[in-house]
């Protein structure tokens, strides 16, 4: 069950409010203002331009301790563990129920791993250096901030939540690109179905808006010059945008016991690899197929049961002409509608499948999947896919989520829409 | 444990280390007590505080892997990863084919350094002014500032991309990274895989390289290596009264899991049943556990009632060990609760004393000395143990390797930020189907 949810991106601070935008057809994405962009060939990207670390983390200790995407990811955990009520619940039991809840809470995180910028600490050390190691290494001390490392720790989210909360139970830190955020709530749901944990804290996080890396994605083809355009026939490449998802999963028998509201149904996962190479995308979606045939048979449920399907959508011509092949694959030509978000606030790389799995489920509960706002002419390559740039009803209340990353994973998630949710 | 879950082999091993470039020349070395310790030589770290390391010492890649191609999308640690899978697969005498490419999995535990010094240097040398990144030069730079086998290289995921293309591997593929407990919570998860039925072979393995200037440096300023220049090989010892740190080292180990039946009726070599993978989080400091040993204490009992095994069935405790005075003394304690009076009885050793720490690339290095130790039935020294620290009172096996059936054997990893990983390995003689 799907108990408390949080998410932050360019387009908003909270999952409704993101939602709203991509259903009134807003797009957040922007040229970049952290650093001067004006004469850079690709400028576009997701950012939250309001960054505020105060606003999101409450410990200003912490702010000097971690980055900016790990304090992305500790303020959506802080929120979907404060919807879902775990800290209240579990402040309310006696000493002994308390350490039981909190060695049965589990935490996955799914993080964009290091960044560029994170060595970029060791340049004025370079520069005293002039190019001498040994110079190097004995000026270190006091060029270089001695906490270095533990602020760049790829596992920083999950290292905090856990000391700011105190849960101590299975957990894991999955740096796995596109994919990562998906692959954290696949794991947090196996440790619910193993009876490893009660209550799990799925996370993804990614702030991949930095000088380096943005020239490096424009090099290799893979960002457009204006906006995402998924499935359409001018579409262009993708662009890169920073943020956060998080989901509060527990079992059945854990959110009956206290009363949780359910917000959502996990059903199944699938990942699969195509096995071609870090950049590599099959034509004919042969991973992004096996990937939904395993989730479809993980949840026990057929192809036609699934209402909705939130895309990849990242508008680079590859991925979205081998993800209509792969739906049609599975889907025939009558799929249900289709949509996707990255439109709205850029690819979030490491968090995209998990706030793409936050905007599904808010999508179910509201009966309503917003469209695809940069839609105009679709791709004759994607005719057989349902998609359109308004709104669309669900055909039923699963959603089924895809998401695909570097190295040919392609990873799909199913949900189903809480049992008596009211359309508001 | 329920009776229709699946069990999983440990059919193939292999290994980079600082002891050797292979299973058998490490295993070698490990009994007869040879360290991997050094003056390090991959670059000039004559300034630095600490400048002694277990490096991996004459390793040609090409010798594992035959396509060029490839070698050129490959930092150090992708090399050694490449590598020891190499080893572990061939070990194992299986390998996906078209028919069984969907039915493998592969789980890694990947170093955090993706960016190799050389190119840190290359920007800092190219488009920084005093000290700080000139973002206008980079920018009117563009394309041609930007190397794109540098950008796949320095990817987090580029050494899990290699090996699913090196083996065509298809299945579900996941690399992960908790510091130092990422080999062995990679393990674990590829256990996890067999058992969900949602692949019918795993390789599995960690690998790392912080050996370089930058990854030096870190743990020099956090103070957490060992000082001992001048006598490198005694630098580290675990346990020891009068240990000061740990010493960094680089390499991988990878296994070859496969589900028992299937291993059974194709005939293959089983080293050991992977039993059991146990995880918790300490939730105290980044880079502790709590003297306790709360944290380590959960990661050891869920490991052991994951394996259906008694803590008096352990024979073999391989170690966390890192070396660091606070790591090594809450290591005993969380052993001490977990394991009562038979904490007297078990054989414990921390092989980081000979080969160092191999970050990322512990665990799973360290799950394949468990298999070995119960394979040959023989338990790898804790060298460098002369004055035992009364706070790390357990039975450790001192200087030399005693020989001794293993029933089952057990591997502690905890990492920086918290996680603690403990994997059950079992004899194959003790596993009732």
């Amino acid at each position: 069950m799907v108990t408390g949810e949080g998410a932050i991106c360019a387009a908003g601070k909270h999952p409704m409010e993101i939602w709203e935008a991509a259903r009134a057809g807003r797009s957040a994405i922007v040229p970049i203002q952290q650093w001067d962009s004006a004469s850079w060939p690709s400028r576009l990207a997701g950012e939250i331009v309001d960054f505020n670390p105060r606003a999101l983390v409450e410990d200003r200790k912490l702010h000097k301790l971690v980055r900016r995407t790990d304090l992305l990811g500790l303020y959506v955990a802080a929120k979907a563990i404060e919807s879902a009520g775990l800290v209240a619940h579990r402040d309310a039991l006696d000493s002994t129920g308390a350490d039981l809840f909190n060695d049965r809470t589990a935490v996955y995180v799914g993080s964009g791993g290091s960044t560029y910028q994170d060595q970029y600490d060791f340049f004025p050390l370079l520069t005293t250096a002039e190019g001498n190691l040994k110079a190097f290494g004995r000026e270190l001390t006091g060029n270089v901030n001695p906490m270095w490392l533990l602020r760049v720790l790829p596992n920083n989210v999950l290292c905090h939540v856990g000391i700011r909360y105190n849960f101590k139970g299975p957990n894991g830190c999955i740096v796995n690109h596109g994919v990562s955020g998906t692959l954290a709530i696949a794991e947090a749901a196996a440790a619910l179905r193993a009876g490893e944990a009660d209550q799990a804290v799925a996370v993804g996080h990614d702030s991949p808006i930095e000088p380096e890396n943005i020239l490096h994605y424009h090099a290799i083809g893979l960002l457009a010059s204006d906006t995402i355009r998924p499935f359409d026939a001018r579409h262009s490449g993708s662009i890169l945008g920073e943020g956060a998802a998080a989901l509060v999963l527990e079992t059945e028998a854990s959110a009956r016991a206290r009363g949780a509201k359910v917000i959502g149904e996990f059903l199944g996962s699938g990942c699969v690899t195509e096995a071609e190479g870090l950049l590599s995308v099959r034509p004919d979606g042969d991973g992004l197929a096996r990937a939904i045939a395993q989730a479809l048979d993980d949840a026990g449920i057929h192809a036609d049961d699934v209402g909705v399907i939130v895309a990849h959508g990242n508008g680079t011509p590859s991925s979205d002409a081998s993800e209509a092949a792969a739906l049609r694959r599975v889907f025939g030509s009558t799929s249900p509608p289709v949509t996707c978000f990255k439109w709205t606030f850029g690819h979030l790389l490491a968090a995209s499948g998990i706030i793409d799995a936050v905007l599904a489920l808010n999508s179910l509960r509201q009966g309503d999947i917003p469209g695809i706002a940069t839609l105009r002419d679709r791709d004759p390559a994607c005719e057989n896919l349902a998609v359109s740039a308004m709104a669309q009803p669900p055909r039923s209340d699963v959603a089924l989520v895809l998401s695909r990353g570097f190295a040919g994973t392609d990873a799909a998630l199913l949900f189903r829409a809480p049992r008596h949710s009211g359309n508001s | 444990m329920s009776g229709g879950r699946r069990r999983v082999a440990i059919t193939g091993i292999g290994v980079v280390t600082p002891l050797g470039n292979d299973s058998a020349t490490t295993w070698d070395a490990l009994l007869g007590g040879r360290s991997g310790v050094a003056p390090i030589t991959s670059f000039d770290a004559g300034g630095f505080p600490v400048r002694i390391a277990a490096e991996v010492k004459g390793f040609d890649p090409r010798t594992a892997i035959e396509d060029r191609k490839l070698l050129k999308f490959m930092n150090r640690s992708n090399g050694f990863a490449l590598a020891a899978a190499e080893e572990a697969i061939r070990d194992a005498g299986i390998r996906p084919e078209s028919g069984t490419a969907a039915r493998w999995g592969c789980a890694v535990g990947t170093g955090m350094m993706g960016v190799e010094f050389a190119e840190l240097v290359e920007i800092h040398r190219r488009f920084t002014e005093n000290g700080h990144l000139a973002v206008e030069r980079l920018g009117a730079a563009g394309a041609t500032a930007a190397d794109p086998v540098a950008f796949c290289r320095s990817q987090a995921n580029a050494g899990l991309s290699l090996l699913l293309r090196h083996f065509g591997i298809r299945g579900y593929a996941t690399s992960v990274n908790t510091a130092c407990a990422s080999g062995g919570q990679a393990v674990g998860t590829a256990l996890k895989l067999i058992r969900r039925g949602i692949a019918d072979f795993a390789l599995a393995g960690g690998f790392d390289s912080m050996v370089n200037p930058v990854g030096l440096s870190a743990f020099c300023l956090l103070g957490a290596l060992s000082p001992d220049n001048d006598t490198p090989e005694r630098a580290s010892r675990p346990f020891d009264r009068t240990r000061n740190g740990f010493v960094l080292a680089e390499g991988a180990g990878f296994l070859v899991l496969e589900e028992w039946n299937a291993a059974r009726r194709r005939g293959a070599r089983v080293y050991a049943e992977l039993a059991g993978d146990g995880n918790s989080l300490s939730s105290y400091r980044i880079t502790d556990s709590h003297p306790s040993g709360d944290g380590p204490i959960q990661a050891m009992c869920h490991a052991l009632a994951d394996a259906g095994a008694r803590p008096e069935d352990v024979d073999y405790l391989n170690a966390h060990g890192t070396s660091t005075l606070m790591n090594d003394r809450s290591e005993c304690a969380a052993v001490r609760v977990v394991f009562g009076t038979h904490a007297d009885r078990i054989g414990v050793s921390s092989t980081k004393s000979l080969m160092g720490h191999l970050v990322s690339g512990a665990g799973a290095v360290e799950a394949a000395i468990c298999a070995l130790a119960i394979h040959r039935g023989i338990l790898p020294p804790n060298a460098n143990l002369r004055e035992l620290d009364p706070d790390c009172n357990l039975p450790f096996v001192r200087e030399y390797p005693f020989t001794r059936r293993v029933k089952l054997a057990i591997s502690n990893s905890f990492g920086f930020g918290g996680s603690n990983n403990c994997v059950v390995l079992r004899n194959p003689e003790n596993v009732r189907t």
